[in-house]
């Protein structure tokens, strides 16, 4: 009789589950899992659109041939570089915002105006607005001339790393200009940090800096993966982005093969990110 | 004699050592305080660090309206840099007949703003369903939206604009609105998360008491939980909207030959426009303050909102006892 009734409140709950989720599940199937398998299919297919009907014809892999081994510069010349790019600014990216979003956290004078201010990025770099301004040469510092940087760029670094560092250099502003949603992450997983913990260590006569490192940080640590996961995944599908701005109508095969390669893509780099991930987080654990 | 002596001067070293280590200490209390936000040292480094930053955020802005009042005279001047001696408006009545704003200014509001409340209500649940609630799969369904998270939205749109084409919504806001209903759309898995990962900090003792309270699941989430997700809500409801109100992408493929587009296509058309003319011999030195004035257009609004939606995030993040 017992067990019945457990058994059965647990059937419920499962029901009163599945009942919310039911939209987005609904969802998930239409406009992604239906989509996903359809750009697939068309990836191994000659597709040509005609007024009346759309006609697929079999091809098999050589959408993919043409774009990772006969036709390689539509692909590396472009993607190469772009990865250089991102394996440096996504570290400034996390860095900087963490580092912002903990200033901001703390109590100063002034802290809404400046904190009106660091949200300004989000509203303008998702736009073309942010387009306009690159082409005013607003992303670039005057220090990194003064400095001569580009010389001892050119100097010390090996070739295929001098030119995107450079590029990164040059538009170092606009790596800031992407950090805004990153900030208010941070802000906002840091005050899901209990302040009791912090009066404790404040108690137990710790200072700013241990507590940094042994309470915020590791605190943090879900946030600075989610932010990771979020700052590759919004550089790689930018539609600025060169390869994404490839993508487009002009021949559904070759683009959803190219679609294809490119998330393959992303997807190493992201379970790359969640090995690190589930790394530190054992090895925290273990600390905790 | 001597051993006296010699104490005192102990006593004397031990003095001026311990007035030595005191000063340090005051000295030391003062620079970096006892708290990480007191210290003198610190406070400086903290405005110094922000007020950069700041000044390279706001940088293209004060560009952007120091160009566009700017009319022929100043634009040539070349003593004129940052402050136009004169305040020109004709480039913002120009830019907006060319942008046609006020009919695209009414349909992206429309727009934005119906997807934000829907995203909004659907993230939220299905937010709160991945956080707290049981049901089948749920670890399946839990990787597969990390997988929408993740997946760029390039590698379904071909299929996609073929399957609206299909529906007979080409053209139509419904490609934007219909998948915010289901908790997708515009970095709808994103929204998602960021309610889950709120629901999910909540204390167990909230559904258990809600649930003794005799509450149903409904009752539940729309009196208990929705309300506490204020701050999250604050969150979702903004980006989604400045998102919605800045995207360019999905509207450009599936509204591409409308003819009542929001004002990002609007601002696309325009620039398109101005290029052709440029390469047809006309050029202009307005061009670049029309482009400014237009920008600034698109951009006013979404100051404005966000001016008035950051009051309610503070608030709503010191309401929900989260802030220190």
């Amino acid at each position: 009789m017992r067990f019945n009734r457990k058994l059965e409140s647990a059937t419920l709950r499962k029901l009163e589950g599945s009942l919310f989720i039911a939209p987005w599940v609904f969802g998930f199937m239409v406009f992604v899992a239906f989509p996903l398998g359809y750009s697939l299919y068309m990836s191994f297919h000659q597709v040509k659109i005609t007024v009346s009907s759309v006609n697929y014809t079999f091809i098999g892999l050589s959408h993919y041939r043409e774009i990772l081994i006969a036709n390689g510069s539509l692909l590396y010349e472009e993607l190469f570089p772009f990865l250089r790019e991102s394996a440096m600014m996504i570290p400034i990216i996390l860095v900087f915002s963490l580092l912002v979003a903990i200033l901001l956290n703390l109590r100063f004078p002034g802290r809404t105006l400046f904190r009106v201010i660091f949200f300004l990025p989000v509203i303008f770099s998702s736009g073309q607005i942010v387009q306009e301004f690159i082409a005013q040469g607003e992303g670039s510092l005057s220090i990194m001339e003064t400095l001569r940087i580009d010389y001892y760029l050119r100097e010390y670094v090996p070739g295929g790393w001098a030119a995107p560092i450079q590029k990164v250099m040059s538009s170092f502003v606009l790596v800031l200009w992407y950090s805004g949603v990153q900030i208010l992450i941070f802000l906002a997983g840091r005050q899901t940090l209990p302040a009791a913990v912090y009066e404790a260590s404040r108690i137990d006569g710790s200072g700013p800096w241990n507590t940094f490192w042994k309470i915020t940080l590791p605190g943090l640590v879900p946030y600075i993966f989610l932010n990771l996961m979020y700052t590759v995944v919004d550089l790689f599908t930018f539609p600025s982005n060169p390869i994404v701005s490839r993508v487009n109508t002009s021949n559904y095969g070759s683009s959803s093969a190219l679609a294809w390669i490119y998330f393959l893509i992303i997807l190493t780099v992201v379970l790359l990110t969640l090995f690190l991930y589930s790394r530190v987080d054992k090895s925290l654990s273990g600390k905790r | 004699m001597k051993i006296v002596k010699r104490g005192s001067e102990t006593a004397a070293r031990l003095y001026a050592d311990h007035r030595l280590r005191n000063g340090l200490e005051v000295l030391r209390y003062r620079l970096l305080g006892a708290e990480i936000d007191k210290g003198l040292l610190f406070k400086l480094f903290v405005y110094v660090i922000l007020i950069n930053v700041a000044f390279i955020y706001i940088k293209p802005i004060l560009y952007m309206v120091t160009t566009m009042v700017k009319d022929a005279q100043n634009i040539l001047d070349p003593t004129v840099i940052w402050v136009p001696r004169t305040i020109f408006l004709g480039h913002l009545q120009q830019a907006s007949e060319m942008l046609n704003y006020g009919k695209s200014f009414l349909i992206s509001i429309s727009l934005a703003s119906s997807v934000a409340v829907l995203q909004v209500f659907s993230c939220a649940i299905a937010g709160y369903a991945f956080a707290r609630l049981d049901f089948p799969f749920k670890k399946v369904w839990g990787a597969l939206l990390l997988f929408t998270f993740i997946m760029p939205p390039q590698i379904t749109i071909l299929p996609s604009i073929m399957l609206f084409k299909e529906f007979g919504w080409l053209n139509t806001f419904l490609p934007m609105v219909v998948p915010a209903i289901f908790g997708h759309g515009l970095k709808g898995a994103m929204f998602v998360i960021i309610y889950r990962s709120f629901y999910s900090t909540l204390p167990k003792e909230l559904d258990e008491a809600a649930r003794m309270d005799g509450a149903g699941p409904f009752r539940m989430f729309f009196r208990v939980m929705f309300p506490i997700s204020r701050s999250a809500t604050v969150v979702v409801v903004l980006f989604s909207f400045v998102w919605n109100w800045n995207d360019f992408y999905f509207p450009s493929l599936f509204m591409f030959t409308a003819e009542n587009v929001p004002l990002s296509i609007t601002l696309a058309r325009m620039a398109g426009e101005m290029k052709l003319a440029e390469g047809a011999g006309e050029i202009t030195v307005y061009a670049e303050a029309i482009k400014m004035a237009a920008s600034f257009l698109i951009i006013m609004p979404l100051l404005v909102v966000y001016l008035f939606a950051q009051r309610w995030f503070i608030e709503g993040v010191e309401r929900t006892g989260l802030v220190e």
